[in-house]
């Protein structure tokens, strides 16, 4: 009840105040250079990591990548660098 | 993302790890700090990774609570190549220690070789040149130059004439002629004696041959004094001419001293300080303080170093500052003119021969011009004209 009535009321501040939305609502920021390499910033864990597919939690549902020859170059607790080849990013909702 | 730099600097580790859930143990190991990086999976739960070194002790904790294995299966960066660098170290120090013994050697003094010197002669140069610190052994750069070292035997011992001293490589060569016995001198060819300059004769004394003048003739340049000649006429034989002919002959000279002078003399004090020079930057090795002498003389000592049989371009510099002090003379008149008469006496008499002698002075001019005094001087001297002159024999 609480929480889905402080979803609306970050919702309304951005939408209102022009904030970016990763900081007010906890979002994850992607960013991709190419196909080569994705730069993910907010996660909450690896979930599955193999040469072809990258799993990670997020604070709503996961994030599934997809793709070839895949070497995690740098991950911190929030952070993460992924290089390879990459097909496919792919939104999971589990809720 | 941190610097790789800083990585190569504390040093990291490639760590292997298997089981099941090696991604959970990832996440494990980045909720305890640990910097983790090129993560590589290789098939189903196994997977590769770098960590810090100073991260090992710390997953090692991650490891018991997971389920996972770890193996290091390699290492990298700077602690590791010091590591391994300190234990081959023994190979540089030997590397090192060889260049400096090489080094060592080729600025040593390996032979000292005297050539045209009897045996007591030799004897004595070798104990004088042990003095001077020249022997097998010596350092090179720390003895004098060879032109030094020239100077100072044929000043100390008096039976060589000159001694030529070459230095060649790490060998000193030494060129000795030695002064000729008098006894030597018998074999001399038929001569005359004839009279080197313009003279009255005073006294003779002829061991051999036929004297043409006597006492209180006036000779010239030239004129034969006595004759090789010998025997009457028809019968005639040729002699090499001997004796001495003391003839009274006249100098002129002239001094010009003047009153006041400043000049430099040295006080005894020195100081010296020591460089190794490459090109021209040189480094200071000894002596850093600086020159206490308000005047001084300075001397330069350069001495290549070699290696092998090269010369590097690498010099031993010694540097000598010598105190001096100044010293003003001023004269009288008087004073100066009776310097001047000294000057010329002493002047002529390193001129003369040993058995000439000035028997009269006379001066002819004094004068003081522009601070200056000057003195002509005519001397009476008696001293031995003859000259020998070989006589040339005609078919």
């Amino acid at each position: 009840m609480v929480k889905k009535w402080r979803q609306q009321v970050r919702s309304w501040l951005m939408n209102q105040l022009e904030l970016p939305a990763d900081i007010v609502m906890d979002l994850p920021r992607i960013t991709m250079i190419g196909h080569i390499h994705i730069y993910i910033e907010n996660h909450r864990g690896l979930l599955t990591f193999s040469d072809k597919e990258l799993r990670l939690l997020l604070k709503q549902g996961q994030l599934l990548v997809r793709g070839e020859q895949f070497v995690i170059k740098t991950i911190l607790p929030e952070e993460i660098l992924l290089e390879g080849k990459i097909h496919q990013v792919i939104y999971l909702d589990n809720d | 993302m941190k610097n790789k730099w800083l990585n190569f600097l504390s040093g990291s580790v490639k760590v292997k790890v298997q089981g099941r859930g090696v991604e959970r143990f990832i996440n494990a190991c980045l909720r305890n700090g640990i910097f983790v990086w090129n993560v590589k999976k290789h098939g189903e739960d196994v997977a590769t990774f770098f960590i810090l070194l100073k991260d090992v002790s710390r997953m090692r904790v991650v490891v018991r609570k997971s389920g996972c294995k770890i193996f290091f299966i390699g290492k990298s960066g700077l602690p590791f190549l010091v590591r391994k660098t300190v234990a081959n170290s023994g190979f540089f120090i030997g590397i090192c220690l060889f260049l400096t013994v090489v080094f060592l050697l080729s600025n040593m003094v390996w032979n000292v070789r005297i050539q045209g010197a009897k045996p007591e002669t030799e004897y004595r140069i070798l104990k004088e040149l042990k003095q001077m610190g020249v022997e097998k052994g010596a350092f090179q750069f720390l003895l004098d130059p060879p032109e030094t070292i020239q100077k100072k035997l044929t000043d100390r011992i008096e039976t060589i004439t000159w001694v030529g001293v070459e230095l060649k490589g790490t060998a000193f060569y030494f060129q000795v002629v030695e002064k000729k016995q008098p006894k030597e001198s018998e074999a001399v060819n038929v001569r005359h004696l004839v009279a080197k300059k313009k003279a009255v004769i005073t006294d003779m004394f002829v061991e051999e041959g036929q004297p043409l003048v006597s006492v209180h003739d006036h000779v010239t340049k030239g004129q034969i004094l006595v004759s090789g000649i010998i025997g009457k006429e028809g019968q005639t034989k040729f002699v090499p001419a001997r004796g001495k002919i003391f003839g009274e002959t006249w100098y002129k000279s002239t001094v010009i001293l003047p009153l006041d002078a400043i000049f430099y003399v040295l006080t005894g004090k020195y100081m010296e300080k020591h460089y190794i020079k490459i090109k021209s930057l040189s480094i200071p090795v000894w002596g850093f303080q600086k020159v206490p002498f308000a005047h001084y003389e300075t001397e330069r000592r350069k001495q290549a170093l070699r290696f092998w049989k090269w010369e590097l371009p690498l010099f031993y510099e010694r540097v000598i500052y010598r105190e001096t002090e100044e010293v003003k003379r001023s004269y009288s008149w008087n004073e100066a003119f009776q310097k001047a008469k000294e000057i010329g006496k002493e002047e002529l008499e390193a001129k003369l021969e040993e058995d000439a002698s000035i028997k009269g002075e006379k001066v002819l001019h004094a004068a003081k011009e522009n601070g200056k005094v000057r003195v002509e001087i005519y001397y009476e001297v008696v001293e031995n004209i003859a000259i020998p002159q070989p006589i040339v024999q005609g078919d």
